[in-house]
């Protein structure tokens, strides 16, 4: 068979519904276009671990810290989930780390920034958990199936973290009227990154990624479902939001196109974002401290004679 | 003749999941006797052998207790948020009515 044929076989497969394994043929772009966006995806795990972690010393009680911290190593463990997942197309995780600490790969917009106080952990745990909860349960019918079995695992676990945040967003809310001024100063300043978060709208004629179905949505449909989903909610606790203000029309909760600023998100593309430099030196430096224990667990057991 | 384990998936939205066990010479024959025992119904997509002794486990199950109250791993332990939601809407009510006012 040719190339040529072989592509038209495995689009047809595609089109039809057909799911992706690690040792099936694919294009050499579809290989590709799945590494990048698996390890973008686990790059934004790990490092989405870090404003949290910032959190900690400042959680309010004793059991607040250990579900905080609990969510923490969720958060790695996806990581770790999905750089196995990528590892299988073709680049070791090694490479993939040192990419992530020079800064020549990607991870997601909303780590790029800092957190201020409690009121962040709310925002994160209940709104950033919940955009990405929004993004990853379109993911689970991916065309790329080892991916899509992982999400699963993932997708169940975001569901408890969701939970742990509108936790604290409730009890914040349902507080004094200092607890209640952290939540609504953290939506001002994180609103825009977490519309910035779903991306511009797709390019669906271009999008290599939604023709191949490995993404099975675009960035403007998901962003609209967690606008359904989420603005009522935040409404109803009495909190505003700053530009972009969502409006109603019938049952949708819209923003306008020309209220969305990009400006910031592009700084964030070129790894220039508020926090991107201080993270990821901290990032190298925890790899780097950590380094005894990873050699250490490499050695087999040494067994009295 | 070794004992080889079976695992099969369903689709591939499943993860392998155990089968069974066969007894044969070699993993070749033990696919094939797999696929005899396991699939004769389309149960499954996929199989998958391997070799009992090459599978591990912890002797002294009791080493995969959780170690210490770690109930905030699991959603039982935000089961309260649907009473924190109503007093937060209440709250919000309040705020609300106070800032019309004003
Ligand atoms: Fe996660
Ligand atoms: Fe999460």
């Amino acid at each position: 068979m040719t190339y040529d044929e072989k592509l038209a076989r495995f689009n047809e497969h595609i089109e039809d519904g057909g799911k992706v394994e690690t040792n099936d043929w694919m294009p050499d772009d579809y290989r590709r276009g799945v590494l990048k966006f698996v390890e973008m995806h686990a790059n934004s795990e790990i490092m989405g671990a870090l404003p949290e972690r910032e959190c900690l010393p400042i959680a309010p009680s004793l059991r607040r810290k250990m579900s905080l911290a609990a969510k923490i190593q969720d958060e790695v463990g996806h990581a770790q989930l999905l750089y196995r997942v990528a590892e299988d197309l073709g680049k070791s995780r090694d490479t993939m780390f040192h990419d992530l600490v020079t800064g020549r790969s990607k991870f997601h917009n909303v780590f790029h920034y800092p957190v201020r106080h409690w009121g962040d952990v709310a925002i994160i745990g209940w709104l950033i958990d919940g955009a990405a909860l929004v993004t990853q349960a379109a993911l689970r019918d991916s065309s790329y199936a080892p991916y899509a079995r992982v999400l699963k695992r993932i997708c169940a676990e975001e569901q408890l973290h969701l939970r742990h945040g509108e936790h604290i967003t409730m009890e914040l809310s349902a507080g004094t009227d200092e607890q209640r001024a952290m939540f609504q100063e953290a939506l001002d300043r994180w609103w825009l990154p977490i519309i910035h978060f779903f991306g511009p709208r797709s390019n669906v004629a271009k999008d290599l990624l939604l023709r191949w179905k490995v993404k099975t949505r675009t960035n403007e449909d998901l962003r609209q479902e967690f606008l359904d989903r989420y603005v009522p909610k935040i409404l109803e606790l009495g909190y505003t939001f700053p530009t972009p203000v969502p409006y109603r029309d019938a049952d949708d909760y819209l923003v306008r196109d020309e209220d969305i600023d990009w400006e910031p998100l592009n700084d964030i593309k070129k790894n220039q974002g508020p926090e991107t430099e201080r993270r990821l030196t901290w990032r190298r430096d925890i790899y780097e401290t950590h380094r005894w224990v990873r050699d250490a667990m490499a050695e087999p057991a040494v067994h009295a004679a | 003749m070794d004992v080889y384990e079976v695992f099969k998936r369903s689709g591939h939205k499943e993860p392998f999941a155990h089968a069974g066990a066969v007894i044969a010479p070699d993993s070749e024959m033990a696919l094939i006797m797999a696929k005899e025992c396991f699939l004769r119904r389309r149960e499954g997509e996929h199989l998958w052998v391997t070799r009992r002794s090459d599978i591990h486990s912890f002797s002294d199950e009791s080493l995969l207790e959780i170690a210490a109250d770690k109930s905030y791993r699991f959603p039982e332990a935000y089961r309260d948020v649907v009473t924190k939601r109503e007093k937060a809407k209440v709250r919000a009510k309040e705020v609300m009515a106070e800032r019309n006012a004003s």
